[in-house]
């Protein structure tokens, strides 16, 4: 069953299309990365599917039903802008919000105690959010975001800012998540987060659905299609008529094969050159080069 | 209905636990009440001595009149001067004078008068503070009596004769409405005048506090998580509501107070019940339930516009230039309510107190001079509702757009422009 299945969206601001006619299905226990350069319409689509925005076509079901007021319940929402009342504590934030989610009070301070102990917030819970460090204030907002427990979860940007010892507690919270069977939907510019975390992904740019399907089907479909060499002396072969694009990184090169060439003979004319060749490798592209393919086309 | 509840308690908890809603509710009200006690004490127990003066009277006649009339009392019963000696035709002048002013120069006399010997010439007070007009005052007018009397006396005349012949009748003020007459001292404009001073200054600082409370959830970017759980309108409705729960907190204070301040007569012994202004001040209690009224009427109607308006900014600095919208119907109130204390009957007084944006203020005080006929009070309390409503409306549909706009101030085009997104 899908989670979320976006329909035809398509949504506009005065004289821009922010998005457009969007069609999109997240698979329910996945975790998606909702990925596209700056201003490609992520945002205006997270906004929609949490009925802040309403499109002006196209529908969307959020665990099978049309998005309306009350499906917000089910979903947790880490925006990117971030910001909770500076002045109120954090105990007393987290309560709030998760009242606002349905949750009683006494259940509402219950998870929260247990989620700042588990997030290593305990001593700060009677504490000013104005108090507390950036990391810490986006610790708490991520609280606010899961406590009531939803089936869907998006956050958008949600290692911004932290350290890598915070960045791993919330990766490795949100694989818990996903083995709970929550679905959850990532939006971030990290490509190395999305390969180690993302089930599947969705490229959007300029409004549009360039790509979307499981991570690991769009890589292989791309084939092998890279070289990674390692080499030291003159790099003369890599004139080879059969590379197409380079990429220089400090210890060789990355060169994409144009299509139909045969992978062995560059590695023949590497040979033959005055180069010596430590490292030789036939790769799928990495999902940083697929984005710039697929953003940078005409 | 229940998120709204949510919304009014934290909106309410986190501003009454403030300091400044202590300073403001609590401090700054004694302070206030503090030196007008002050004030009034003061006045009532200055100890002042009497005034020691020696009467050098070189005509030689009048000084027995004036000593008669220097019957002035201080605050405590004692006479206001104390006159030591009365000095009639000295034979040396210049020397009494030297020696008075020694003994002034040594505290042991405050002043000397000095009357001349034709009464037609300039008399002389001498003394070490001449600006003290408390004293000066009585003096002058007990010389005025005296001179006034002898050229009187010389004419055959008796002052008293005169005084009963010039006697200015006295003018009294009465009010009639229909529960009767009732005596007019002023009180009825001081009334009047303080209801729109109250109604003014509560409509705008409410409807501030309302923007501000909107902005400070955008600038800390708080927004888009409520919004993500409420509707705007909810978030909108529990907002005014809370803020009106801290107005009705403030005011039940404030009331509280005062009664009890009253009813354990910290104010009658200090003679502030009897003889003073207040004593004479009776506020109807239909008054004070019509300003309730319409009170609550125009909060609605100014919250939601403030509301809107801080929707609509990213910051404090682009509120300020926006929300002259607001506020301009309220300082027109202040300008314009002169008139219609002149003549609260006058067709002017009646269309502008009709207006919705006036009526909260201006139909109150027209009803506080002079009751006016019930239709005109029902049609703008109609009027106040229906236009309540209408803004409320539009308010948050402004509200719903703007909380999630960043960036540039939007023009008075945008906002309408706003109104008619679905």
């Amino acid at each position: 069953m899908d989670a979320i299945v976006l329909e035809n969206v398509t949504k506009s601001y005065d004289s821009v299309t922010a998005v457009n006619a969007v069609s999109l299905k997240v698979r329910s226990g996945a975790i998606l990365g909702l990925l596209g350069p700056n201003g490609a319409g992520k945002t205006t689509t997270i906004r929609m599917i949490m009925n802040i925005l309403v499109p002006d076509e196209g529908s969307i079901r959020v665990l099978g039903e049309l998005v309306t007021h009350s499906t917000r319940d089910k979903i947790g929402y880490l925006p990117e802008e971030r910001g909770l009342y500076p002045r109120m504590k954090v105990l007393e934030i987290i309560v709030f919000l998760a009242a606002l989610h349905g949750l009683t009070q006494a259940e509402a301070g219950r998870r929260a105690k247990e989620w700042l102990d588990r997030l290593g917030l305990s001593e700060w819970s009677d504490k000013k959010l104005i108090d507390l460090s950036k990391g810490m204030q986006q610790k708490v907002q991520f609280i606010t975001s899961v406590i009531h427990r939803p089936p869907v979860v998006i956050l958008d940007e949600p290692f911004s800012g932290l350290d890598p010892v915070n960045a791993a507690t919330i990766q490795e919270i949100m694989l818990d998540m996903r083995s709970q069977g929550s679905t959850i939907v990532l939006s971030t510019h990290r490509m190395e987060q999305v390969e180690r975390l993302c089930d599947c992904i969705c490229l959007i740019d300029k409004g549009r659905n360039v790509l979307d399907g499981e991570l690991r089907a769009i890589k292989q479909s791309y084939g092998k299609n890279t070289l990674h060499i390692e080499f030291t002396g003159s790099d003369g072969f890599l004139n080879h008529p059969g590379i197409g694009q380079i990429t220089r990184l400090i210890t060789g090169v990355e060169a994409k094969l144009k299509p139909g060439t045969d992978p062995q003979e560059i590695l023949k004319a590497a040979v033959l050159s005055d180069a010596r060749i430590t490292r030789f490798e036939l790769l799928e592209p990495s999902l940083s080069e697929i984005f710039i393919d697929r953003t940078t086309r005409a | 209905m229940r998120k709204i509840l949510l919304i009014i308690k934290r909106e309410y908890l986190t501003r009454v636990r403030t300091k400044g809603f202590i300073i403001g509710t609590i401090i700054v009200p004694l302070i206030g009440l503090g030196s007008v006690l002050l004030v009034v004490f003061l006045v009532g127990h200055t100890a002042t001595q009497s005034l020691r003066i020696v009467i050098v009277d070189n005509s030689g006649s009048l000084a027995p009149a004036i000593v008669h009339g220097l019957n002035g009392k201080l605050a405590d019963g004692q006479p206001q001067f104390a006159v030591e000696e009365t000095v009639s035709r000295p034979a040396s002048l210049d020397d009494l004078q030297q020696d008075l002013r020694t003994r002034i120069n040594g505290e042991k006399l405050d002043a000397y008068l000095l009357i001349p010997q034709d009464l037609d010439q300039s008399f002389e007070l001498h003394m070490r503070n001449p600006d003290n007009f408390s004293l000066v005052g009585p003096l002058s007018s007990a010389v005025d009596q005296a001179v006034i009397s002898s050229r009187l006396d010389r004419r055959g005349v008796h002052l008293n004769d005169i005084q009963t012949v010039l006697k200015s009748t006295d003018l009294k003020l009465l009010k009639v409405s229909e529960a009767g007459e009732s005596v007019e001292k002023g009180q009825g404009i001081a009334i009047a005048i303080a209801l729109v001073v109250l109604l003014y200054t509560a409509l705008l600082m409410y409807g501030i506090i309302t923007m501000r409370s909107v902005i400070e959830e955008k600038t800390t970017r708080t927004m888009e998580v409520l919004i993500s759980s409420v509707r705007p309108f909810e978030l909108l409705a529990g907002k005014i509501l809370g803020v009106a729960a801290v107005a009705f907190t403030q005011f039940a204070i404030w009331m509280t107070s005062t009664a009890l301040l009253f009813s354990f007569g910290v104010l009658a012994s200090l003679g502030m019940t009897r003889n003073s202004p207040l004593a004479g001040v009776h506020v109807p209690i239909s008054l004070v339930i019509y300003a309730c009224v319409f009170f609550v009427g125009g909060y609605f109607m100014y919250a939601s516009m403030f509301a809107a308006i801080g929707s609509a900014c990213s910051n404090e600095q682009d509120a300020q230039q926006l929300q002259w919208l607001a506020m301009a119907p309220l300082v027109f109130c202040m300008i314009i309510y002169g008139v219609i204390l002149n003549d609260p009957a006058s067709r002017t007084a009646v269309i502008l107190s009709e207006i919705p944006f006036f009526a909260p203020v201006l139909m109150a005080l027209r009803i506080s001079l002079q009751m006016p006929p019930a239709w005109q009070i029902a049609l703008s309390l109609i009027l106040l509702v229906l236009t309540t409503v209408a803004v409320m409306y539009a308010s948050a549909k402004i509200y719903r757009v703007g909380v999630l706009m960043y960036g540039k101030r939007p023009s008075l085009v945008e906002l309408v422009r706003w109104l008619r997104y679905t």
